[in-house]
């Protein structure tokens, strides 16, 4: 089981950063440090699925002179250039509303907000 | 014009409206209402093509780039796309109802992002509903998601921006959950491609198989709003303007579901797993759902947060159905996501109407509104009658399919779990009506109020002359996604 | 307490993922499911089916084109969504409204530096931007190169002036630009070749394949830089 998971101990070290990350947005009360926990959650997946495509030996997938085999997965690369862009819409739509709940409540923490509601 | 291309223009019609709605907007964006309905009128068009060609041949394909799956993307159109219809046909009655709903309601230099959220809103839900690709699904999740959470904040209210934030950090998690899902099942198979993944999920290792299930499962469970991920909802809902809850509530809610729908086309199809304990999990959350849900909306005041409540409740019973597995429970459960879509934004709509018209949002500030606005107030309690399922109203069918399915799967119980549920939603709808109707108006003006502008009355005449037509013809959904559900539930043999 | 608490869950949670994880196939190993299924013929086949060496550019704008197209439109959501959060509020609104701006002044070292540099990095993106074929780049990594160039130069000489670097009457078609280019190609490919966003296969028609191909990475990378510059502009304003 242990050999097995020391094999995969890139995944597992995702796992352990999704972890870390969903802490943060749980426990944080301040409304951009609940953001920076969901950006770690993210690279925490992107970490993983980009891993998924990794061969022992690959070199970058990229044909020409000097190329040789084995070569990276590129499917786990495309899917996570998507992915990263998607983080990046959502990062600016969170800190636009962060920006605009600070200017009208006059605090960004979330106990603060609560009692204000 | 082949049906293939007519599969791609259903997504590209709408996006492209999307796109050019900020230039064709004008000075002052006034244009983009018209624009924007327009652009969903022709895409109701092309849904209903699509729906009369997938009644005739069934389930039907594009390739896109023309490259064969799975070394491309593939749009499928089975039977639970056909959802298409009922996207299209609410999202239409939505920007109609906006035109002047959201030029009173909203900041004016706001007016043509919200057409464009609008529709890039449609986009997402309407390309959601016909890929067969598992990453463009949630691309198109991502689209409709975003959206939602910028349509929930852009009435510029503090209250809105708190509950789109709070949306935003459980949607986020969640569609991270279904990335991670995503990832899993490629290491498993290799493909992207939801028919490939089925076939191919057979012979995958069971504790990442079902690792996978879960992460999908508990990602579009958010979605969708179950117990006891739901404390995002009640707020986003309520706090929406009218138009965007009529949608939330209705579609996007949905969108969750079809979701569950689609990973159980996978798992079903592959028989890697045993899925009674997941099916019990479900069960029991849909069932608490109902009942917490109908409790709660018991004793709210304001209007449209009782509405999001029912929701709540709503989609308890649809996840029930969809737990308890059997052939009539499921039936039940996919009609009743078409047909609670109808009601619920009936009954936001309507809403809307009267808040717009009068200024108020609680029942008792509302009492006696039934006798200055007969038609909206009318249009709500058909509504209200459907959503509790008395015939012959959309509700009902559905609802007596999911208990009987209950029956069917030997789990009696949850049959009367049922039935208790509609009770409670029948104690605060003629709650409603009652205030409307028979009380005395607490505020003299409520008498003087007028029905509103046709722009905003006539979509809520169509869909409660909806809620009804549904209730009379409901045998026919019914037997139109009988097939899919058979193909669904083939490889277990029944 | 709270945190205690929700540490001790997050543990009991890992656990299981942990013992999910680590029953994928090997880690680096050729003969897992996605080294075998779909990722052959892209590496074999790509660069003469698809016209581009880099296979990660193939597989994002030819094979799965229509992944790359929802995801500009994802990002002309954000605009989109910012802007409708943002725009047309008044200023004295809200108890912090009304504070002066703190401006520090920009050092002249800063100042001097990105002056010297701007040309460069410009020149550089818009290499990117065409050599995605052939090395790591495309458009999303020139436009996002192209954006931060915006955003330094707005700290440096103000808004007022680096606007011009978008203009405005061409603001909102530049926005929509990497959508519009998507859509634009892909109906031309449904008229010539029968499918959305189907390329030139036959060899004749290389010449053509290439040039949309560069055609939609200057559109991402133009319509990318865009969106940018306007978000941290319309957050600017704040």
């Amino acid at each position: 089981m242990l050999g097995l998971l020391w094999t995969n101990i890139d995944y597992a070290a995702s796992v352990g950063l999704f972890c870390i990350g969903l802490y943060c947005v749980i426990t944080k009360n301040n409304l951009i440090k609940k953001f920076i926990g969901l950006n770690i959650m993210e690279s925490a997946i992107f970490a993983f699925v980009v891993a998924l495509g990794v061969v022992d030996g690959g070199d970058a997938p990229i044909m020409g002179a000097g190329a040789r085999p084995p070569f990276t997965n590129p499917i786990p690369q495309a899917l996570i250039l998507t992915g990263i862009v998607v983080a990046v819409s959502t990062t600016a739509l969170a800190l636009s509303l962060i920006i605009r709940i600070y200017r009208q409540c006059g605090t960004i923490e979330a106990d603060e907000l609560r009692e204000m509601e | 014009m082949s049906f293939s291309a007519l599969l791609v223009g259903i997504i590209v019609v709408p996006l492209v409206g999307a796109l050019l709605t900020p230039i064709v907007a004008g000075r002052n964006g006034n244009a983009a209402g018209p624009w924007s309905f327009g652009v969903m009128s022709l895409t109701s068009v092309i849904a209903l093509l699509l729906l009369m060609h997938v009644v005739e041949v069934g389930p039907f394909s594009a390739y896109l780039g023309g490259w064969e799956p799975p070394y491309g993307i593939e749009l499928r159109f089975d039977e639970f796309s056909a959802s298409v219809s009922v996207i299209c046909l609410l999202g239409t009655l939505a920007i109609l109802f906006s035109f002047k709903y959201a030029a009173k309601e909203l900041p004016a230099g706001r007016l043509r992002y919200y057409y464009t959220l609008l529709l890039l809103n449609l986009t997402g839900m309407l390309g959601f509903a016909v890929t067969g690709d598992l990453f463009n699904l949630f691309v198109f999740m991502e689209i409709l998601s975003l959206s939602g959470y910028a349509l929930v904040a852009v009435s510029g209210k503090p209250t809105a921006e708190m509950a789109a934030f709070k949306y935003l950090i459980m949607g986020a998690v969640s569609s991270l959950l279904v990335l991670f899902g995503i990832g899993l099942l490629y290491s498993l198979t290799g493909s992207l491609n939801m028919l490939d993944i089925s076939r191919r999920l057979a012979g995958a290792p069971k504790a990442p198989a079902m690792l996978a299930l879960a992460a999908l499962a508990v990602g579009f469970l958010v979605k969708a709003g179950i117990f006891p991920v739901h404390i995002w909802l009640p707020d986003a809902h309520a706090i929406a303007p009218s138009p965007v809850s009529a949608m939330l509530s209705g579609l996007v809610v949905k969108i969750g579901l079809l979701g569950m729908v689609r990973v159980y086309q996978m798992y079903y199809g592959a028989r890697v797993l045993d899925l009674s304990a997941f099916n019990t999990v479900l069960v029991w959350l849909g069932a608490i759902a109902i009942v917490m849900g109908a409790f709660f909306a018991i004793f709210q005041e304001d209007i449209k947060m009782m509405l999001a409540y029912s929701t709540i409740s709503n989609v308890g019973y649809i996840v029930m159905g969809l737990g308890l597995a059997s052939e009539y429970a499921l039936i039940g459960a996919a009609v009743h996501i078409f047909n609670h879509a109808i009601i619920k934004a009936a009954l936001f709509l309507g809403a809307g109407a009267l808040i717009y018209q009068t200024g108020y949002r609680n029942l008792t500030d509302l009492r006696g509104v039934g006798r200055s606005m007969p038609l909206t107030t009318a249009a709500i309690s058909v509504g209200a009658v459907s959503i509790v399922g008395i015939p012959p109203t959309a509700g009902f069918l559905c609802k007596w399919y999911i208990a009987l399915g209950a029956f069917e799967a030997g789990q009696p119980f949850f049959g009367v779990v049922l039935v208790f549920g509609a009770l409670f939603i029948f104690v605060y709808y003629i709650r409603m009506v009652n205030a409307f109707y028979f009380q005395e108006p607490v505020h003299p003006e409520i008498l003087d109020a007028t029905e509103p502008p046709m722009s905003m009355l006539v979509p809520v005449l169509v869909l409660a002359a909806l809620c009804l037509v549904m209730g009379v013809l409901g045998r026919i959904p019914l037997t139109f996604i009988e097939p899919a559900v058979e193909r669904l539930l083939a490889p277990l043999g029944g | 307490m709270k945190r205690a608490l929700t540490a001790a869950l997050l543990v009991l949670l890992a656990l299981p993922l942990l013992y999910a994880v680590a029953q994928l196939p090997p880690h680096g190993s050729a003969s897992s499911p996605p080294y075998t299924h779909v990722s052959p013929r892209y590496l074999e086949r790509g660069p003469v089916e698809a016209g581009a060496e880099n296979v990660v550019t193939d597989v994002i704008l030819n094979y799965r084109g229509f992944d790359t197209n929802g995801e500009v439109t994802v990002i002309f959501t954000a605009l989109a969504a910012v802007l409708a959060v943002l725009l047309g509020v008044r200023k004295d609104a809200g108890p912090v409204a009304g504070e002066p701006r703190a401006m520090s002044p920009v050092s002249p070292v800063v100042s001097f530096v990105v002056r010297l540099l701007a040309p460069f990095v410009a020149l550089f993106a818009i290499y990117v931007i065409l050599n995605g074929h052939v090395s790591p780049g495309g458009g999303f990594q020139g436009g996002a190169i192209i954006g931060a160039l915006v955003i330094v130069t707005t700290v440096i000489v103000g808004r007022s002036q680096a606007e011009a670097l978008v203009p405005a009457r061409a603001r909102r078609l530049l926005q929509a630009a990497a959508p519009l280019t998507f859509v634009c190609i892909g109906i031309a490919g449904l008229l010539m070749f029968g499918d959305y966003l189907a390329f030139p296969r036959v060899a004749d028609l290389a010449w053509l394949r290439t040039a949309w191909l560069i055609a939609i990475e200057m559109g991402i990378g133009v319509g990318g830089a865009a969106i940018i510059a306007t978000i941290f502009w319309t957050m600017g304003d704040e």
